[in-house]
Order: structure tokens, then sequence, then C-alpha cells
């Protein structure tokens, strides 16, 4: 029983580590090379904050600083920052899957949408007092606004695609715990 | 975290948050190391990235290309349109040919005429785009072509046949990263036709990089000719860069003449090292009495040996 616990967290990292390492890969494809897009939704960290509000035991903190670190250097983004805040705003939302779980699904949009505005926000802060190069305050919130929208749908991926759902008030697991 | 009764948890938590918090920590550290030592630390994730990305090389190669098919398929639907648009530009093109080849005629006559030294032929090395930056603030795309096998040196100007596309910044050993000229952090001295005006080139994230520095707007119009001045030794002059257009914004802008739709192979120009002028002025005028003495000695010596 014990095991079968154990085996099914350990599936879900080794799922968390595979749809991070397929994320980056797409994102890396040379298919619209150069600029002039509307900047699209950060899906990697999304991915992050929709699997630690449903299931904070699969998303252990060391395995989102390696991904998100691996990420920082590969998308050559300032190596660190982004990470930190990533962590940041997941014990944070961490610390509160409890009490998330008997909000409704539109509590909790407002709650993920407020994270990530203020991990944004604080990125352009540290950004700015250590005089490093950034991209215009509007492309960071247009990217800031198209991540907040995208979020419901991969939430519906997370819980449709790979049986995420969150845990319901009084639900016991196989030894009659309380989780 | 699931919380089991027990007081294991009771230890575990404070820890926990410790460590957390040390993560963070070590986080911002690295964060500070790349702010303080940027070169140091670029070189390093040139060499991560030149470890990770060619090795997904069978992998991107055929995805890119799949996509690209699909587009083409939906393009499919008007080619009755486009054959028509390329058998008209083409007319235009055979009459520009046919233009340019009177002129390069007349113009190695002339040149020859006038005895006139051109630059030596620039040689390149040819590489295919393997991954773009992966974030839409930072224009770059990484090449298949590196330090060992082909000699990459950064600064180097890339084109891509049409224009300039940018230039090598960060090279590994198999791979190198090219910064486009739309990238923010770029900036290229530039020389508008016909009316010689420089300027200097300043991407912004945008498709259309800004003419800054410009001394007499009025001699400057849309549709100018704009390329490279080669001021500063960045890029070898005259390469072609793009037109001058009027933005909505009012400013100055630029339409570059390389198609950043489709970078598949890209050019890099190996720029050859040019003799620097380091010499003073000593000839020109009386020599004083000190170094008359000293240019005697070393005509004797010069007669000696």
């Amino acid at each position: 029983m014990v095991e079968a616990t154990v085996t099914r967290r350990w599936t879900y990292w080794g799922l968390f580590l595979g749809l991070s390492a397929l994320i980056i890969f797409v994102k890396l494809l040379p298919i619209q090379p150069g600029p002039g897009r509307i900047p699209g939704p950060d899906v990697l960290t999304l991915f992050a904050l929709a699997w630690i509000v449903r299931r904070p035991d699969y998303v252990p903190v060391l395995l989102v600083a390696t991904v998100f670190l691996m990420a920082d250097i590969l998308f050559m983004r300032p190596p660190g920052l982004w990470t930190a805040l990533v962590i940041l705003g997941l014990e944070f939302l961490r610390a509160r899957s409890v009490n998330m779980r008997e909000n409704s699904f539109l509590g909790e949009w407002l709650t993920v949408a407020g994270v990530i505005a203020a991990m944004t926000f604080a990125n352009a802060v540290v950004l700015t007092i250590f005089i490093v190069d950034q991209p215009g305050l509007g492309q960071a919130l247009i990217r800031m606004i198209s991540t907040i929208l995208v979020y419901p749908i991969v939430v519906a991926l997370a819980a449709r695609g790979f049986g995420l759902k969150k845990i319901a008030p009084g639900e016991v697991d196989q030894l009659g715990h309380k989780r | 975290m699931a919380r089991q009764s027990g007081s294991s948890e009771e230890f575990a938590r404070p820890i926990r948050r410790l460590l957390v918090g040390g993560l963070i920590l070590l986080l911002f550290a690295i964060f500070m190391l790349w702010r303080i030592d940027s070169p140091r630390a670029e070189r390093f994730r040139a060499a991560l990235v030149d470890a990770i990305v060619p090795q997904m090389d069978w992998a991107l190669v055929p995805v890119t290309k799949t996509a690209e098919l699909i587009e083409g398929v939906q393009s499919y639907a008007r080619l009755q349109q486009q054959n028509q648009d390329l058998r008209r530009e083409l007319q235009q093109m055979k009459a520009w040919k046919e233009a340019a080849l009177q002129l390069e005629q007349e113009n190695a006559k002339l040149l020859d005429l006038n005895k006139v030294r051109l630059d030596p032929a620039l040689t390149v090395v040819t590489g295919q785009v393997l991954a773009d930056s992966g974030s839409p603030f930072r224009q770059s795309v990484l090449l298949n072509v590196g330090a060992a096998r082909d000699g990459i040196k950064d600064g180097w100007a890339v084109t891509d046949g049409l224009g300039l596309v940018g230039r090598i910044s960060g090279v590994g050993k198999n791979s190198s990263r090219v910064l486009l000229l739309t990238d923010s952090a770029s900036r290229v001295p530039v020389t508008i036709q016909p009316s010689g005006q420089s300027a200097m080139l300043a991407g912004d994230n945008s498709a259309l990089p800004v003419l800054d520095f410009i001394e007499v707007f009025e001699e400057v119009r849309p549709g100018d000719r704009v390329v490279s001045s080669g001021d500063g030794g960045v890029f070898p002059a005259g390469l072609l860069v793009g037109s001058v257009v009027l933005a909505r914004d009012g400013r100055l802008r630029l339409r570059l003449s390389a198609d950043y739709g489709r970078l598949e192979f890209l050019r890099v120009l190996r720029a050859q090292p040019k003799d620097r002028i380091d010499g003073s002025t000593d000839l020109i005028g009386p020599l004083l009495p000190g170094a008359e003495a000293a240019l005697s000695e070393d005509a004797e010596e010069a007669a000696d040996g």
C-alpha cells in the first residue's frame, strides 16, 4: 500500500520532469524566429502553478528549482532570478493549498492571478534595481495577462489529461490517514 | 506534502523552511554572480547550451520542417495568386538583372581605369538555425557552426543572403548564438543612402528597429536604402541592411531586408583583421632636432645591418 503511494509519487515527478522538458523543447523550436509577435503565455510557470494547487506533493521544490534554472539558462534569461520568484510563488500557494481545496475555481484563478502578477512585478523591480536591460512594461504586461488567461486551459489539461484533482475535504489515503 | 499524524512532521517543517530559504538565497546568489561577472557567466551559459541543444538536433530539425510543411500546405490555397505575383516579380527582376550586368561591366571598367584596390572578398561559413531563444523578449537564434570546426569568432556579421541579420554573440564548440538586429541589446552603425547620413540602428524588440542619432532629418526619406557603415570596426562596410520607413509613432525606423520570417540557413562573414594605423604624423612638417638624430641613427643601423 505504502509502495503504491510512493510509486505513484515518483511517476508524477517523472511526468513533471518530462512535460517540462517537452515545453522547453517546443519553445526552442525555431518555427517563427524574429520579433513582432504578441508575447505568449509562460506555459512552464503556469504548469507548475496548476500542479501545486492540485497536488503539492507532486511538485517537490528541488525538482522545480532544477527545471526552472535550466529554463533560465536555455532561454537567455538572467539565471536564477525567475527561478527564485517561481519558488517563492509556489511556496506561497503550497502553504495555502489546504485552504484552497474548498474554494471555487474562480477563487483559485484569482489567487493564482495575484501570484503571477506579484512575480512579474517583483521580476521587473529587481531587474530595474540591478540595471538589467529589460523589455518594455507594455510587453511584460501583455505576457502577464495572456499567462493569466491561459490558466484554465492548463488546469483542464492537468485534470483531464493527467488525472490531477484537488484532494476533496475529508478524503483519506489507502492507509486511512487524513491527507 | 501529505500530512500524517505523528511528530515527524513537526520536526520536518522548520527544516524544510530553512532548506527552501537557503535555496532561494542560492538562486539570488547565482543571479548576483551573473550580474557582477556577466562575461564569465555568459561563457558558461554558451558552453551549457552548446552541450545540450546540438544533442537535440535530430529532433529539432524534423519537427521544425514538419511545422513549416503544414504552413506550406496552408499557403497552397493561395497558389494561383502567388504564382501571378511571382511571375510579375520575375519580370521586374529580369529587367533589374540586365541593368545590374551593364552597371557591373561599367563599374569594372571604371575601377580598372582608376586602379582601385578593393577589399579582399569576404569568405563565408553557412550554418543552419537550430533553435531560437525561446523567450519573447530575447531575439537570437542558435546556429550549428561553432569555434571548433569552423573557427567562428564573436562579433562576426551574419546575413541571410538578402540582408544583414545580426552578429555572433556567444560561441560554443559546435554552436554559436546570433544576436538579431531586433534585440534590444543590438546597436549597429549604419549609413543611409543616398544622403550619406550616418545613424545608429537600435533594436527594440519590435519588427522595425529604430534609426537613432540622425543628424539632418530633412535629408532622410522613407524608402532610402540603409547599409552598414563599418564605423568602429563592428561590421564590414556596405552590407545591405534595409530601407527607411516612417513609423506610426513618428520615428524613423528600418524595414529589414533580411527575411526574418524564415531564418533557416545563415551566412557568417569571416571578418579579416584590419591593419591598424597607429603611427603619428611625424613625417608632416619640419623634424624636431631630437627626432632627426634618432632617424639618422636608425639609418646608420640599417646601413650596418
